[in-house]
């Protein structure tokens, strides 16, 4: 039975994540009333695979990155048949961040301006300059290992050394040096030291399965217990449906669902969105009103629209020495930003990043992997054939940046629907002509640089499917209320009290893996809040 | 005999289980050098009670493929049965192959024999090389290429 009219909060989040978990903890010193609703659970780190002998098959079920193959009551379902690329995702508290890889990249100054610099897209209404002192508090809260100095970014100063290289970051790196190629230890989330309570990362391997070591940093061990103990409440297992509005058009709450299921309302003087480039579009369509029939802050049109992932390829080396591939932070070793600009000479315009990998190797997953390419025979051969190839390579990722298109988008699937009949995001996604070549000429250049660094066997392709972590782009920044959903500090052109503060405020991707960026906008977001709460609404 | 033990041979009759481990040892032999065990000689009865419940009735099909004459057969010819099962149901064959892989490379003597240490990797952890950073000097003599026309 629903239940209307709980006691009135100052500021109501929705979603416990990356960016929601940092506004929570920057606002919380407002001493105003906070309350954040998640719908998934706290994660329990002895529970993760790691801590298990069968992890490997524990990835493959109820701890996939794909929320349609999980499917704990928890998550949500996301319809992918119109796309090349499919949603990953984690729902609960610390959002994607608990299975994410931890790579920990910053937007380079240059991708909050291609319109002006490469004539595409759309400039941001806020710049790198801007957001400089937020990436460094967000990297002091998460903790963030690295080496200064990357003659590729701005100066900037990692809290904490870099993670190791290892033997496949050294042999790649080799191979980088021969070609003349930018290359840097990658700034990771990942702590290389203790660090705030937190012991230093002991190479455990599998990254994205949730670290039991706690040496990762997600927010549910970085920014929630010191927001927690400023007095932000944390609600668990409640799923919000829709936003409401009062009869000036206001948001004034949100309807919701608890773990039984009951509906309740929660009233709200602010609403602040932290649902992920998927999850807020499907709220604010699912929020109408006689004020808005198209959903909550769509004058524009574009909420759900210019949906943006980051298409990836995949190069992978085999060498004749051991690496050591499954050891070590998976996704977390080194990056080059050589093709990361706009070359004429190419095309395609702007450009991609490449971040080694050294895992996703593990034993299981490379017999299977040697099945299907028929580079492992069963039978006879076999153990031999494995001996080669287990430990013995090294992947490249090529992380491809997206440019926004009206018909990339987030719309409500007419008939699926997620256990509390709340509507699923359907994602219509093309991968376009720009990104196909970008795509291809990164394929080809890792491959470069694998046979550069003495791979004996080099294969690769992209984009790859299960791959949509980065969801961008549907509710868009922007100074003009006719092309942009939130102004320049994520306030909504259309209701005064509602911001948005996930990457669905992205105006164009970069091309790098963005929860830094993310984490840092909501930091900038939330500080403006605070300068602005005399006059936040008008 | 414990409840683990009977939960995980119910699924399969003795003549089942003779086959399943035929099949095993003809997808996953012993090494030359004995480092490596055979898949037959792991619990693959009790992973597949666990792990593969939904495959239990198509297996038992697939076990009725092969006769009692395939478990005495040399590897050879048991390699030449499997092929031509292989081609003939590849989805039932893949199923199989990847439960007897996945029950093979997650047995603590397994991972032994490749060198990853028994059991699971917390909390035991690994030691990494931390790499040499002198191999940055290249990259550090060349100009900074970040794009600074950027305002």
């Amino acid at each position: 039975m629903a239940s209307r009219d709980r006691d009135p909060v100052d500021v109501l989040i929705i979603g416990a994540g990356a960016s929601g978990a940092a506004v929570a903890w920057s606002l919380a010193e407002t001493r105003m009333r906070i309350v954040c609703m998640e719908q998934g659970d706290w994660t329990n780190p002895s529970e993760y695979p790691t801590n298990f002998p069968d992890w490997e098959q524990r990835l493959t079920e109820r701890d996939h990155i794909d929320p349609n193959v999980r499917a704990r009551p928890t998550d949500y379902p996301i319809n992918n048949d119109d796309s090349p690329i499919s949603v990953v995702n984690f729902n609960g508290v610390g959002g994607g961040t608990i299975l994410y890889a931890a790579h920990f990249p910053r937007l380079h100054p240059s991708d909050f301006r291609v319109k002006s610099l490469d004539g595409v897209a759309d400039d941001w209404p806020v710049d790198y300059d801007a957001l400089e002192p937020y990436f460094a508090e967000n990297d002091r809260m998460m903790g963030v290992s690295g080496l200064a100095g990357d003659p590729s970014y701005p100066p900037k100063q990692p809290p904490l050394p870099p993670l190791p290289l290892g033997r496949v970051g050294e042999t790649v790196a080799r191979g980088f040096n021969e070609l003349g190629w930018h290359w840097w230890p990658a700034d990771s989330a990942i702590i290389s030291r203790p660090y705030e309570g937190r012991d230093q990362c002991k190479n455990l391997g599998p990254c994205t399965s949730g670290c039991a070591q706690g040496a990762k940093s997600s927010t549910d061990i970085t920014y929630w217990p010191v927001a927690l103990r400023s007095g932000v409440e944390l609600r668990t297992r409640c799923r919000v449906r829709e936003i409401t509005v009062n009869a000036d058009g206001m948001a004034d709450g949100v309807w919701y669902y608890d773990e039984d299921g009951e509906e309740h309302h929660q009233r709200a003087e602010v609403v602040v969105l932290a649902c992920n480039g998927v999850g807020t579009p499907r709220i604010l369509l699912n929020s109408t009103s006689p004020e808005f029939p198209d959903g909550l802050a769509n004058s524009s049109g574009l909420v759900g629209k210019n949906l943006m992932f980051h298409p990836v390829g995949f190069v992978q080396g085999l060498f004749e020495e051991r690496l050591d591939s499954h050891m070590g932070p998976q996704g977390c070793c080194m990056l080059s930003n050589e093709f990361y600009e706009t070359d004429p000479e190419r095309d395609f315009v702007r450009g991609y990043m490449m971040q080694i990998v050294r895992g996703g190797v593990w034993p299981w997953s490379t017999a299977m992997l040697g099945a299907r390419s028929g580079t492992i025979p069963w039978g006879p051969g076999h153990h031999e054939a494995f001996a080669r190839r287990f430990d013995h390579t090294a992947n490249i990722g090529i992380l491809c940046e997206d440019l926004p298109e009206e018909h990339n988008t987030v719309t409500l699937d007419p008939e699926l629907v997620d256990s509390d009949g709340i509507p699923a995001p359907k994602i219509t996604y093309t991968l376009s002509e720009n990104s196909r070549a970008m795509l291809d000429h990164g394929v080809a250049r890792a491959k470069e640089a694998m046979l550069a660094a003495g791979a004996i066997e080099v294969t690769g392709g992209g984009p790859a499917r299960q791959a949509g972590w980065h969801l961008l782009g549907t509710a868009r920044m922007g100074d003009d209320p006719e092309t942009s959903v939130v102004n320049s500090w994520g306030r909504s052109h259309d209701v005064k009290n509602l911001f948005i503060v996930d990457g669905s405020i992205f105006v164009t991707s970069g091309g790098v893996n963005p929860t830094s960026t993310i984490q840092a906008l909501a930091l900038y977001i939330a500080d403006t809040m605070k300068k602005n709460l005399a006059n936040l609404f008008d | 005999m414990n409840d683990e033990l009977i939960a995980s041979d119910a699924p399969f009759t003795d003549a089942q289980r003779v086959i399943l481990g035929a099949l095993a040892d003809t997808l996953v032999p012993a090494s030359d050098d004995g480092v490596m065990p055979s898949a037959k000689d792991l619990d693959l009865a009790g992973y597949l009670a666990r792990n593969a419940s939904d495959f239990l009735a198509e297996l038992a099909e697939v076990l009725a493929r092969f006769d009692d004459g395939f478990v005495s057969e040399p590897l050879d010819a048991r390699c030449e049965r499997m092929q031509a099962f292989s081609e003939a149901e590849p989805e039932s064959f893949g199923r199989l192959l990847a439960e007897v892989y996945g029950c093979y490379y997650q047995d603590a003597r397994v991972l032994e024999g490749i060198g990853v240490g028994a059991g699971p990797p917390f909390p035991r952890g690994n030691t990494v090389e931390p790499g040499d950073l002198s191999l940055l000097d290249p990259v550090l003599a060349n100009p900074t290429n970040w794009r600074r026309d950027v305002s």
